[in-house]
């Protein structure tokens, strides 16, 4: 994924009604786009899980 | 009995039931050390009694919360400026159930703002500030139950644990805390911030005086949507020999300080059936978990940030603007791969009963350190401090932090145990088995 830039976090919080201090994009990029991770079981997820299978795996891992 | 106040909760109710002591005996013991110690610590923000004991398992034993467990006609400040002064209209389903248990309820504990914090600095009440040596942080955000307890002022308390709120305090503090399974104890009445992480859990002086709070507070309430049928099975009484443990000390040994490395692994040894497995992939699934808290934080506080943004302080209102940079496909796609790496873990622990790993790998830092004039090593010691707890809550699993040690510079280290989900009785059989062959949990912070 292409890391957001500052200026793409300005409008993206402005378009929500939050204005960011002068400056404050800067800070908040790196964080932001380190969540953007990698991980190798998005390849396996199949199609018709959503968030509440999660419910169900709780049950299943006891 | 020289000062009740040193007891432990399952000790100070069996002498109430044995009648060698009174209510009012633990309660004056407690005011007492309240007295001497909140000057140092500012562990409490109200001291006024909220209820009135009865008869019950936990009956007239002092305790006391997280300010933000709401009491009916009561304020929870939340650790706040904008909730400073709310009062509540509806009683958390947590204190109406030790309500009925009899526990005396004898006031609030300082908290990171909003729970949305994890070191107990707090701009608007004050630095909650640790037992040990108050220059060093209490870890948050439960920050007043953790020094509350260590410090002897109550015999136990709440705290809620979203990314390791309940543990961090409780490994800085040198005291017992459980982070519970997601869906374990009721939320109803409790101060949200991410309803996907959120959990509930005690905070006390021993894994069996947790035991004794979660046996409380724990099972079914139609009020929370997502609160578990599950039965709630906590017998504390496991042979040590019976428990099989999974571990990781090669990772251990590479990446924790020195000193936890050797305190977490002595420990590991009271366990002899043990078995090496590859760790979990810490620092992916804690990412996925702040994506999840700060998307459901940013959500919950969406009103607030647009209206009243300056009355939040300027660390918490930077991690309130950064969930507004979060993708919706990227916080969902998240969500979905939970339950394959719920999946996961199943198949990492394998045939042990729990994974140990040390609380906090680093050496604690001081409040200046990390406080509003940190310096430019301030991310990395926090993320530091939370490296080992957020991947819990991601996979939604209960977790049990307890003393195992202090460092050179006389502040406790913490191992933690993770169970399988709803594994809330085991982990609280093998702390105890561990502290039955120890005496780490006994030692009190110097007067």
């Amino acid at each position: 994924m292409k890391p957001l830039s500052a200026e793409a976090i300005e409008a993206m919080l402005a378009a929500q009604g939050i204005p960011l201090a002068a400056g404050r994009a800067e800070r908040l990029a790196p964080g932001v786009n380190a969540l953007a991770v990698a991980d190798a079981l998005r390849a396996g997820l199949a199609f018709e899980v959503d968030a509440t299978t999660y419910l169900l795996a709780l049950s299943r891992n006891k | 009995m020289s000062d009740p106040a040193a007891l432990t909760l399952a000790e100070a109710a069996q002498a109430l039931r044995r009648r060698e002591l009174s209510s009012q005996d633990l309660l004056a013991a407690c005011r007492a050390r309240i007295e001497r110690w909140q000057p140092r610590i500012n562990a409490f923000v109200s001291q006024e009694p909220r209820n009135s004991g009865r008869e019950g398992p936990l009956g007239g034993v002092p305790l006391a919360h997280k300010d933000m467990f709401y009491r009916a006609g009561r304020v929870s400040n939340c650790g706040s400026k904008i909730r400073r002064g709310w009062v509540a209209t509806e009683t958390a389903a947590v204190l109406e159930r030790l309500d009925a248990a009899g526990a005396l309820d004898i006031g609030t504990l300082n908290m990171a703002e909003f729970a949305y914090g994890p070191t107990g600095h707090n701009e608007h009440w004050g630095d909650c500030r640790n037992p040990w040596n108050p220059d060093y942080i209490t870890g948050g955000s439960s920050s007043g139950s953790g020094a509350a307890v260590a410090a002897r002022l109550v015999f136990g308390a709440l705290g809620s644990d979203t990314g390791g709120s309940v543990r961090l305090p409780a490994a800085a503090c040198g005291v017992t805390g459980l982070k519970t399974t997601w869906g374990r104890v009721s939320r109803h009445g409790a101060m949200p911030l991410s309803h996907s992480l959120d959990t509930i859990g005690p905070l006390a002086r021993s894994a069996a005086d947790c035991a004794l709070l979660l046996a409380a507070v724990a099972g079914h309430d139609p009020r929370d949507p997502i609160a578990s049928h599950e039965a709630v099975e906590i017998g504390i009484d496991r042979p040590i020999d019976s428990m099989k443990v999974a571990l990781s000390t090669g990772w251990i040994e590479r990446n924790a300080a020195p000193e936890v490395a050797a305190a977490v692994l002595a420990a590991s040894r009271t366990f002899k059936n043990r078995v090496e497995v590859e760790p979990p992939d810490f620092d992916l699934l804690s990412a996925h978990c702040l994506t999840v808290m700060q998307s459901e934080a940013s959500a919950q506080h969406a009103q607030w940030m647009r209206e009243r943004q300056a009355d939040y302080s300027s660390a918490v209102r930077v991690r309130l603007e950064a969930g507004f940079a979060i993708p919706a496909a990227q916080y969902l796609e998240v969500l979905r791969l939970r339950a394959a790496w719920l999946d996961q873990w199943k198949r990492l622990l394998g045939e042990a009963d729990l994974y140990l790993c040390p609380a906090i790998a680093v050496p604690l830092p001081t409040r200046e350190q990390t406080g509003p004039h940190g310096g430019a090593d301030m991310p990395k010691l926090l993320a530091g401090v939370t490296r080992l707890t957020r991947w819990v809550n991601y996979l939604g699993v209960p977790a049990l932090v307890a003393p195992c040690g202090f460092d050179a510079r006389g502040l406790p280290i913490a191992l933690q145990l993770v169970g399988r989900p709803f594994g809330e009785g085991t982990l609280l059989a093998a702390a105890h088995a561990y502290q039955l062959a120890s005496d780490w949990h006994r030692r009190l912070p110097p007067e």
